[in-house]
């Protein structure tokens, strides 16, 4: 079989040294999306477990894979949960949550939590469209923006790309940098118009790093616009898998002047990871589950 | 409760056919809701909003710039698709070019035994606006008399008008209801009734209205619990948007529409001269943007309609490439923003991405609500 260049780890993470039988509330965040699905599991407010993995065809059994996943072998099960939130494209469809919130308000409260409340920009750029959200100190949404009717700009696109030109999708940022000068950006509205302007690039001759350089710079300037409409203040981050991307977040942060946080988590995780501190919330409120299984 | 409104909405094209057949008289197609309906309806004539269907189409194509409204394009598609072939005349009063370009090519391409195109001033802000448009309304008049052997008397003016005034008065009684905090009354409830006002017989609607509104008090459920919100846009009939709006949580209690509260809003006046009291009425009107300049008296209106309908937030509805309210958004929106009216702006096409629009209407509520969350 031919190999998938645009395929992207997926893995799980558990924290060893913390024994959830000692935890008061355990909460869950299960982020669908269209592209990727991650399960995040906390106890008290701390990070315990996560999993990042492809979002099959089905909504439902890509939750259920997510969180079974996060939870192997720890002996932990669905029951022990206090709250669980879904998010994501497929939140309404992640039949063991409580309670469904969109992924623009979880990212704002995931960004929160992995870069500090001195975050005010939060980029999401995720699988199939990319957010810029404003939030006050406690990860509130004051203002968001999504991209409009195309993929160019997400990572769908950087797969596509990954794929064309056989780089291996986790090697595409350094290539990108790869470059003695910056070469001028492809189309920047449609992933299929950039795909076809870069195979005409790379039989002129293009090499693969001033291909992926062009390609990268105009994900970064689409993304640039969509920042300066919705308007940034610092202190500024980005969550979703194109994070992992040094080659699109340098030019990000060329155009916006800014650098962003550094993050302390896996990008992927951080509207799953929101999801799990609203499930906290809601239980300190006292709408958490009345049937908990004893740990 | 609503059900009858939800049919007529539905039924539009059956409901005229059996009125003509019932009646006798003729059904004219209005593009634009500046046309002076008070004197359609003292002729007799039924008046009907011509609007789109929602539905993907390929006719138009030939017929229209590419730049120009979703909306008039589904509008010409309807013509051309022969939905409306029992309408005796159409008649656009001005106001934006896509609508006008799309009467011309139906005008052109469908055959109907009557076509008026009225002029209306754009600049109604204007001392001559009402002179202006009083003569203009002279002549449609005398091109209705002329078309249907009829002359027209001040009585037969003043029915017209009181048959519209009675209309928009039931129409303000129902949104009077939307005012309190637990309303009796949802978004797309009112949608159907406002909606339906534009095509059906003003007379059977008004007293439609009226039976509800005495039932109502009765009703035992309220949208209350609904985040307040206000829609603000150009034409809007998509019912499947505004019950997504509520379903995930929002009760839409208020609009600035030209299927909603710009076309009702306010009453033709008592006057000796009757014509010059229709003109007066469609000059002072809630403004259409294409026609809110110099003076701008749109702004403070939706303003204060915010305020008295006192909504948590503004979703603001844009037909790709409607010019006049495209170049309104950013001012609007900052207008609104630093009045206290957090906005969220949609652009809308024939048919609309129900799945991202959802997402975004979520995170808005959730934007200005969801306190729990923290």
């Amino acid at each position: 079989m031919a190999k998938e260049f645009w395929r992207w780890k997926e893995y799980n993470w558990q924290d060893e040294n913390l024994n959830w039988r000692d935890g008061k509330v355990i909460t869950g965040g299960v982020d669908v999306g269209s592209v990727s699905s991650q399960a995040v599991v906390m106890v008290d407010g701390e990070l315990f477990a996560f999993s990042n993995m492809r979002t099959g065809s089905d909504s439902p059994n890509s939750a259920l894979n997510a969180m079974n996943w996060a939870l192997e072998n720890t002996g932990m099960t669905l029951d022990h949960f206090d709250f669980i939130v879904g998010t994501g494209y497929g939140r309404v469809n992640v039949p063991f949550a409580d309670k469904a919130i969109t992924e623009i308000a979880c990212h704002a409260r995931g960004g929160n939590y992995m870069y500090g409340p001195t975050v005010r920009t939060i980029l999401d750029m995720g699988g199939q469209d990319c957010k810029a959200i404003l939030c006050d100190e406690r990860g509130k949404v004051t203002n968001f923006l999504m991209n409009d009717k195309c993929a160019a700009g997400t990572g769908r696109g950087m797969e596509v790309f990954a794929d064309l030109l056989g780089v291996s999708i986790e090697d595409v940022g350094d290539l990108s940098l790869d470059v003695d000068e910056e070469p001028p950006p492809v189309s920047s509205t449609c992933v299929v118009f950039a795909k076809s302007e870069a195979a005409g690039l790379l039989r002129e001759g293009w090499s693969q790093s001033r291909v992926l350089a062009a390609y990268c710079s105009a994900m970064a300037h689409r993304v640039f616009t969509l920042l300066e409409r919705v308007g940034v203040s610092p202190d500024f981050a980005i969550t979703g898998g194109i994070a992992k991307n040094i080659g699109v977040v340098s030019r990000i942060e060329r155009e916006l002047n800014l650098t962003a946080l550094k993050p302390k988590h896996d990008t992927q995780i951080a509207g799953a990871l929101g999801a799990a501190l609203f499930g906290k919330a809601l239980v300190e409120k006292g709408k958490g589950r009345k049937n908990k299984a004893v740990a | 409760m609503f059900s009858q409104f939800e049919t007529w909405y539905r039924d539009r094209h059956e409901y005229a056919r059996k009125w003509k057949d019932r009646t006798g008289g003729k059904v004219f197609g209005c593009f634009c809701s500046y046309v002076p309906e008070e004197i359609l309806v003292a002729a007799n004539i039924l008046p009907v909003r011509v609007l789109g269907s929602h539905e993907p189409q390929d006719v138009t194509e030939q017929h229209l710039f590419g730049m120009f409204c979703p909306f008039c394009r589904d509008v010409l598609a309807q013509g051309l698709k022969g939905r409306y072939e029992y309408l005796d005349g159409i008649t656009l009063a001005q106001a934006c070019i896509h609508l006008r370009q799309a009467y011309r090519a139906w005008e052109e391409n469908v055959e109907h035994p009557f076509s008026y195109y009225l002029p209306h001033p754009m600049h109604v802000a204007s001392p001559h606006a009402v002179p202006y448009l009083k003569e203009e309304l002279k002549n449609f008049r005398k091109a209705v008399e002329e078309h249907t052997g009829v002359t027209l008397t001040d009585e037969d003016l003043d029915r017209g008008i009181r048959i519209l005034n009675e209309n928009r008065a039931a129409m303000h009684d129902l949104y009077e209801l939307r005012k309190g905090p637990a309303p009796k009354v949802s978004g797309l409830e009112a949608m159907w009734v406002t909606v339906s006002s534009t095509w059906i017989d003003k007379e059977e609607h008004t007293a439609e209205i009226r039976r509800v509104l005495a039932e109502i008090d009765g009703r035992d459920k309220d949208f209350g619990e609904g985040t307040r919100l206000m829609f603000v846009g150009s034409e809007n009939d998509d019912t499947d948007f505004l019950g997504m709006v509520e379903m995930v949580g929002a009760t839409v209690v208020v609009d600035d529409h030209c299927t909603g509260t710009r076309y009702f809003w306010n009453q033709t006046p008592e006057m000796d001269d009757r014509i010059e009291a229709i003109a007066k009425r469609y000059v002072e009107r809630p403004a259409c943007p294409a026609k809110d300049h110099v003076v701008r008296t749109r702004f403070p209106h939706i303003l204060k309609l915010a305020q008295e309908y006192d909504v948590a937030g503004v979703i603001l509805i844009q037909q790709k490439f409607c010019d006049p309210h495209e170049t309104d958004m950013v001012p609007l929106r900052s207008f609104l923003e630093e009045n206290g009216f957090p906005c969220l702006f949609l652009e809308f096409d024939v048919t609309v991405p129900m799945g991202q629009f959802r997402i975004r209407v979520e995170a808005f509520l959730e934007m200005l609500m969801e306190e729990d969350l923290f």
